[in-house]
């Protein structure tokens, strides 16, 4: 186990490299430059502000320039908000992501497995069309569309909750987490009913009712493992997807999160911003995977890493 | 005991511990607010609440002394002596003296520095070659007399120099702040300016990036006593539903601007606070003239400007309170009388017989139409304007056009390069109220002559104009030339812009004005 774990993190940085590689290649080669805006610079002052992002060394030199910040930690200075590095930008918006993200994802998780347990436990009667059927609504509305609709509702007409903007206080959280966790909770609750209805056919699920135990304890102790599997695979990446922010529900909340960074900076050829999102978001994603795995081996007796 | 509790729940109920704060929308959030690298708007908004040069603005808009007490011109107008208000000081309590400004303006236009908008300091004596690092900096045209006065030396007659006294590229620098010119070695190692000190009405507490910028009344500012609001509270909002929203739900005081969409409506429901006024702004089509079709075909041009209806395209099409346009300097400045470009000043449906007939002259038909390319940068504003100018194009002249959308860094880089480009979205926002900020864009040596338009003519008149020491003769030098530019045609205005706001009822001190700047030092709110 250990000897398996030391071995997918030993992976993670080629991966992380070739991510760094292609991602720095890739913003280089869209047209347009991060000072290119409605007023042409004067070609001197153009000049002058490449050498001082050290934009006018050979594009490979620039790679290994970067290559040698990020063993630092060091992002570099974000192009568009100049007052900040990007390692500030992303220390002041990460911890705002990661509350939403995660509590979103927390009371998906939570809604999501009741509603698809319960569903599958009454397969094919009405609770189970019911409930698949908001499942699907939810999974079918977009949060533009949702978001805007419950801030005229809560906040303008009701005025019962912060339309928008930021506070480290729960009025503030309730709409987005809500609007976030809406389709995950419709996505968890189908995947979850799906396997459930899986393992309640399985063979030990018919030993252990044989042996004469409660439904509920057949559930709880038998058959919740196993059916958890494919959800917990589907939370790994939604979770690293989910704590870096949404760009919509950022923009529609005016919440300063890092979500709306991946497409601000890409429009803006914010280069030090895009990469610095880009790999952090890339090193989540690799971190949960990993996680995953391991929750997956303690979930399911059956998988052995070597 | 019990007493005191009620007469707290009391005073609550009548508002009076209401903190006196100020919610303001701001736009996007702002790209500096390092005095010399701030370029958008929003950040020069704030950077004038924080801190102020030896101009500043009035509530109406109009430069007024700020760190000045006044300004005396010499030398056939090229030579500025100004003497500064006395006993001033930063919001740290540290003296606020002459060799503030050289220090600013020296690192104003240092090559280091990169400051985009140093251009504007060109008039000044050095300031260019310092800029492009042919001379030492210090010789720049500005210097310390003593203490209190300012010596500032121009190339040449500045009739807006009090605006650019009033722009915060101009703004003193304290020693603090300056972490020296020519410090090149990183771009992480520049000056800091967040941390202050700062010398305008209030001072930056707390900038937290995308949420909010939190603004406290300096206590040392020289005119605090002016000074109503304790708090100002900038929100960055980009996207204007999002700030109606909270405009709505009475979490904003004002808006930065409003959803062009959401006009009518606006008008119906919030009446008395919607406030729409003329901005220094028109917008353009500009055409390319380095090729053909458009190269060297005047009547053509001219056919294609008085084919758009601009009542039809303000008034049904964008309909968010634009106002139409045949000319490139907006209305409102001063004593400047507006030209119209040959064959404007007919009605609509004579121009457009005009046009029909100059198309035809141009040697196109019905059979043989016009094959253009529109480009414009992807917004549901400019999509609309596309789509009715190229219909009435095709209905009035039977021109066929291909509207070409482009992502926006993509848009100005073709834009600037000129190679691809046919008709493009152009317009401009006048840095200072002056006609010479719109006419310069096309003097032939411009960077941001998109068209390539290269007259002899017009740029005599505009070099006759910069030389004239009489205002009234600048102006008409100035209206000849904008007279000449419009009848070349190498641009079609079509609508000036005007700015848009949501200006809660209890705020007061607001003054709609042309540059749509509105100091938060002016404003008070009425406690509820």
């Amino acid at each position: 186990m250990l000897n398996y774990s030391l071995r997918r993190l030993a992976w993670a940085f080629p991966t992380l490299l070739l991510l760094i590689t292609v991602a720095f290649f890739m913003i280089r080669v869209a047209p347009g430059g991060p000072f290119d805006s409605e007023k042409n610079l004067p070609p001197e002052i153009q000049q002058n502000l490449n050498a001082k992002y050290h934009l006018d060394e050979p594009l490979v030199q620039q790679y290994f320039r970067y290559l040698g910040q990020i063993l630092r930690f060091d992002f570099g200075p974000s192009f568009q908000y100049r007052d900040w590095t990007v390692n500030q930008l992303i220390a002041r918006g990460f911890p705002v992501s990661l509350s939403i993200g995660a509590l979103a994802m927390l009371l998906s998780f939570t809604l999501g497995v009741g509603i698809g347990t319960m569903a599958a436990l009454r397969q094919n009667n009405v609770l189970d069309h019911g409930l698949m059927g908001f499942a699907m609504l939810g999974i079918s509305i977009p949060n533009f569309v949702i978001a805007p609709l419950l801030i005229l509702v809560i906040s303008v007409y009701w005025g019962w909750l912060p339309s928008g903007g930021w506070e480290w206080n729960w009025r503030n959280m309730v709409l987005p987490v809500i609007t976030l966790a809406m389709p995950i909770t419709a996505y968890i609750a189908r995947l979850m009913r799906g396997s459930m209805i899986e393992v309640l056919h399985s063979d030990f699920i018919r030993t252990a009712r044989a042996k004469g135990l409660s439904e509920f304890t057949v559930i709880r102790r038998h058959a919740m493992k196993p059916a958890l599997l494919p959800v917990i695979s589907f939370m790994g990446p939604a979770l690293a997807g989910l704590i870096t922010g949404s760009v919509v529900i950022e923009k529609i909340f005016a919440i300063p999160g890092i979500g709306s960074f991946f497409v601000q900076g890409a429009m803006n050829r914010d280069y030090t911003l895009v990469m610095g999102v880009v790999i952090f978001y890339g090193a989540l994603i690799i971190l949960f995977n990993f996680l995953v795995d391991l929750i997956y081996a303690w979930l399911n007796p059956r998988i052995h890493y070597k | 005991m019990r007493l005191s509790f009620l007469v707290i729940l009391l005073l609550l109920s009548f508002g009076v511990f209401a903190d006196e704060k100020l919610v303001r929308g701001l736009g996007p959030e702002p790209d500096s607010l390092d005095i010399h690298l701030a370029q958008g708007v929003s950040a020069l908004n704030v950077l004038r609440d924080i801190r102020e040069g030896l101009m500043t603005l009035s509530a109406a808009g109009q430069p007024i002394n700020g760190v000045a007490e006044s300004i005396g011109m010499q030398a056939d107008d090229r030579l500025a002596i100004v003497h500064l208000k006395h006993d001033l000081s930063w919001s740290d309590g540290s003296p606020l003296r002459a060799a503030d400004f050289v220090r600013g303006w020296q690192r104003a236009v240092t090559p280091a520095t990169a400051a985009a908008n140093a251009v504007l300091l060109d008039p000044v004596v050095n300031a260019l070659a310092i800029r492009q690092g042919k001379q030492a900096i210090d010789s720049l045209g500005i210097r310390a007399l003593d203490e209190y006065t300012l010596e500032i030396r121009l190339n040449r007659k500045l009739p807006w120099l009090n605006w650019l006294l009033a722009h915060p590229l101009t703004y003193p620098l304290a020693e603090k702040a300056d972490a020296g010119i020519n410090t090149n070695t990183s771009a992480n190692a520049k000056v800091d300016q967040r941390n202050g000190p700062f010398n305008g009405a209030y001072t930056l507490a707390s900038w937290t990036p995308n949420d909010r910028l939190v603004l406290l009344r300096n206590p040392h500012f020289h005119s605090r006593e002016t000074v109503a609001l304790e708090r100002i509270e900038y929100i960055p909002i980009p996207n204007p539903n999002t700030e109606l929203n909270r405009f709505r739900a009475g979490e904003l005081h004002m808006t930065e601007t409003i959803p062009p969409a959401r006009f009518d409506w606006l008008k119906e429901n919030y009446a008395n606070e919607l406030k729409v006024y003329p901005y220094l702004g028109t917008f353009f089509l500009g055409l390319n003239l380095r090729q053909p079709p458009l190269a060297g075909n005047t009547n053509l041009r001219r056919a294609l400007l008085l084919a758009i209806d601009r009542d039809k395209l303000t008034a049904l099409v964008l309909a968010a309170g634009e106002k139409p346009a045949f000319s490139l300097v907006p209305p409102g400045l001063g004593e400047y009388q507006q030209q119209y470009p040959g064959g404007a000043g007919q009605q609509q449906a004579a121009r457009e017989k005009t046009a029909a007939a100059l198309y035809r002259q141009a040697g196109y038909s019905k059979e043989n139409p016009l094959h253009l390319e529109l480009r414009i940068n992807s917004s549901s504003t400019h999509r609309r304007m596309a789509l009715a100018v190229s219909a009435m194009w095709k209905q009035n002249l039977g021109v066929v056009t291909r509207i070409v959308h482009e992502e926006w860094k993509v848009f100005v880089n073709n834009r600037s390069q000129a190679v691809i480009t046919e008709v493009f979205r152009g317009g401009w926002i006048g840095d200072f109220p002056d006609p010479v900020t719109f006419l310069s864009l096309f003097i032939s040596d411009n960077v941001q002559n998109w068209s390539g338009y290269e007259s002899l003519r017009f740029n005599n008149l505009m070099a006759l104009a910069e030389d004239q020491s009489n205002p009234q003769q600048r102006l008409q030098l100035l209206q000849q030339a904008e007279k000449q530019l419009l009848d070349d045609v190498p641009m079609i205005p079509l609508y000036y812009y005007v700015s848009r706001h949501l200006v809660d009822q209890r705020v007061s001190g607001y003054s709609d004005n042309t540059l749509d700047i509105h100091l938060s030092r002016y404003l008070d709110l009425e406690q509820r």
